[in-house]
């Protein structure tokens, strides 16, 4: 987000086409979290390469890691986490391609919330509750540099416009006197206050009711347009990326599964994981029943991911290799990465789904 | 034949709050037919899990009245009380809350089977606790009965939950958000579950959410109600109501919600309100309470005169004056007249 002015809006972007230089490049990743029973992996070797002005949907059910890798890219995983292994390389707004992981502390702060910003899930319960609005913006940016209060409101008043939020009322407000969906847009709109280029949103609209969702998506769509960032969503819920995403990644066991353009993933997905989620979210348009499929089993324990492909368990198209031969993520289609022994053979089919033994694992 | 089980009658619940008394629910009549599938849907505040505690006798209405398979819930006399309270279960939101973390999943199943004496005597009660993990699909049941819920998946402990509500062999189960909590990839495995005690044991449902597509799958040959700030504003049958929704604050929502389809959910036709502000309870509009979004609104009419339900054909009741006018016009109740453009932007909700 250099300036405040609009841009064409690039036709190819979250396309095969795209030629939008990189700004991230997540490289075999791993982090571990300190738990009695020893490391728990819960990022395992993630590869995630985003293009400039893109939005990426990072999607995944409990325990795929997805809010983990987000929290790793701003360096701000709780103390009982380590990462492990991996690169994770950023290009700034100048220019500059920097190792995200070998900054020094206070070399990290130049980048956070200046370069890249975060609203984090439960936006409720992350605002200073005896702080008003104001001086949560104006703390932000003075702890960054900006000194010049005029100019902070000015641009926190302009903000509030952008994101629908009644400025005057809501600057002067507590956290405690607005709506979920209010403190959800002040949280989308503190983390715009330094120009970022890449904004991560963790779960934006998890918790809220479906106008308030609504409300919240549209919000988003309009600030992308008017300022050009990049963003990054983690989000359970697949019809979120379908509305807001230019690429999908999907994420499995600290994984990222599958990669590639929107349409792409949902109409010709590559991973039997994305099936099987697709194929568990009831479509609402229309007067037709649509039975729907469960993924059989359960999501795995961590402390104990299963050997070769950890989906292999609950997958139909599961075969030897997939037990013995852990699966790269690999082009597999124009711009759509896949890892999946068996990619060539995934279709939607929800038939296939059944008879799978439904194996319900305890997991202590 | 449709042979009611319980019946709500007019309830209204009204709570006192320090900015003055509130009606959390407010002249909510319905009827839930044996074996049926009922869902309540409504957002934050829409009162659907304040009519779900009345009707599960966990909360006195302020009027009106439940009817249990005949008799009055206020008049009943404790042995009548203690039946209804066996026959009629509750599955509540948060699988984590809701079970004991220092009683082992057999432990939780067993305590009702012998203090409502279903059991005769221990062993008999780790059977039917076995025989109840297996309906619930916790399978193999060894893997299950003496873990304790943090061993648990959140799935796994709402099938717990499920477990439990059965060991009564109940008549009716209330599930509030039953659903809302677990992945998507489990949820629709519960919810199947869920319809397999409806169609093989006769169990009836009352299903509280405020998720349309959940209601979709589970309902389909139920009936929804659609309740908004305390009211009832429309009622019928699924498919017809999901697939062509009448109350303009049920056409919002039907709009508003994300489908996990990218062309599809780009191209959805979206219905603008006037206002994004959820009434207060305290301070409820007049004539209809949804009049001040309502992009439909007849001044001198909705904001004046409080819609009644009114049946309008094919088991579906609608509370709004200009629905039910098109109606009885010779219209479809669908293609109405936009009277007011969205006046307010940059307000917040």
């Amino acid at each position: 987000m250099a300036g405040t002015e609009t841009r064409p809006t690039d036709t190819t972007r979250g396309t095969a086409q795209s030629t939008a230089p990189t700004i991230l490049e997540v490289e075999n990743l791993w982090v571990e979290y300190k738990t009695p029973n020893g490391w728990m992996q819960a990022v395992r070797g993630a590869d995630l390469t985003i293009r400039k002005g893109e939005a990426v949907a990072l999607i995944g059910e409990s325990g795929s890691g997805k809010s983990t890798l987000g929290f790793a890219l701003l360096r701000m995983l709780v103390r009982s986490a380590r990462i492990s292994k991996g690169s994770i390389r950023y290009t700034t707004g100048k220019g500059e391609t920097l190792d995200l992981l070998s900054l020094s502390d206070k070399q990290f702060r130049s980048i956070r919330w200046k370069e890249i910003a975060m609203t984090f899930q439960a936006a409720q319960n992350s605002l200073n509750p005896v702080m008003k609005v104001k001086d949560t913006f104006m703390e932000t940016a003075r702890a960054h540099g900006m000194r010049n209060g005029g100019e902070v409101r000015d641009r926190t008043l302009d903000l509030f416009r952008k994101v629908q939020l009644d400025p005057e009322r809501v600057y002067n407000a507590y956290p405690h006197e607005l709506s979920g969906g209010m403190r959800q847009r002040v949280s989308i709109a503190l983390s715009l206050l330094l120009q970022p280029e890449l904004i991560i949103l963790d779960e934006p609209t998890t918790a809220l009711d479906i106008l308030t969702q609504r409300a919240i998506i549209d919000v988003i769509r309009n600030l992308r347009e008017e300022l050009d960032f990049t963003m990054i969503f983690i989000s359970h819920d697949l019809s979120l990326a379908a509305e807001l995403a230019d690429r999908v990644a999907t994420m499995y066991a600290g994984e990222v599964v599958e990669y590639g353009p929107v349409r792409d993933v949902f109409y010709r997905p590559k991973h039997p994981y994305s099936v099987g989620l697709m194929n568990a979210v009831p479509p609402i348009a229309g007067e037709e029943f649509t039975p729907l499929t469960a993924i059989p089993g359960s999501t795995p324990n961590l402390l104990n991911v299963p050997s070769g492909c950890p989906f292999h368990p609950r997958c139909p198209f599961a075969t030897e290799i997939c037990v013995t031969e852990r699966p790269l993520l690999e082009e597999v289609a124009p711009a759509h990465l896949a890892a999946c022994h068996h990619h060539d053979r995934v279709d939607k089919d929800p038939t296939r789904w059944e008879g799978i033994e439904d194996v319900v694992e305890a997991t202590g | 034949m449709a042979e009611p089980i319980m019946q709500l009658e007019h309830l209204t619940r009204r709570f006192k709050t320090r900015k003055g008394v509130i009606k959390a629910a407010d002249d909510v009549s319905l009827t839930l037919n044996r074996g049926d599938i009922l869902c309540l849907v409504g957002e934050s505040g829409s009162g659907k899990t304040t009519v779900a505690r009345m009707a599960g006798g966990l909360l006195k209405p302020s009027e009106g009245r439940v009817i249990f398979e005949g008799k009055d819930l206020a008049e009943m006399n404790k042995e009548e009380f203690a039946e209804y309270r066996k026959a009629v279960q509750i599955i509540h939101q948060d699988p984590y809350a809701s079970l004991n973390p220092v009683h082992t999943i057999g432990d939780t199943l067993r305590a009702p089977l012998l203090y409502h004496k279903i059991a005769s005597n221990k062993r008999d009660a780790t059977r039917r606790a076995g025989e109840l993990l297996e309906l619930v699909d916790l399978r193999p049941v060894e893997n299950f009965i003496d873990k304790y819920p943090h061993q648990l998946s959140g799935g796994q402990r709402q099938r717990v939950s499920i477990a439990r509500a059965m060991a009564l062999n109940p008549r009716v189960i209330i599930a509030d958000e039953s659903v809302s909590m677990v992945d998507v990839s489990i949820r629709v495995s519960l919810l199947n579950t869920m319809l397999k005690l409806r169609n093989e044991l006769g169990v009836t449902f009352l299903f509280i959410t405020h998720d349309l597509a959940v209601v979709k799958y589970f309902a389909w040959e139920g009936r929804i109600g659609v309740m908004y700030v305390g009211k009832l504003i429309e009622y019928g049958r699924t498919p017809k109501l999901i697939g062509r929704p009448m109350h303009p604050y049920t056409r919002a929502l039907a709009a508003a919600i994300p489908e996990a389809d990218p062309d599809l959910t780009r191209s959805k036709s979206k219905l603008q309100l006037r206002s994004l502000d959820i009434p207060n309870l305290n301070e409820l509009p007049d004539g209809c309470v949804f009049h001040p979004r309502c992009p439909y609104w007849v001044k001198g009419e909705c904001d004046t005169i409080v819609p009644p339900l009114v049946d309008v054909g094919d088991g579906r009741e609608v509370a709004c004056h200009v629905v039910v006018r098109n109606i009885e016009e010779g219209g479809d109740g669908l293609r109405l007249t936009v009277t007011d453009e969205p006046a307010l932007s940059g307000v917040a909700d």
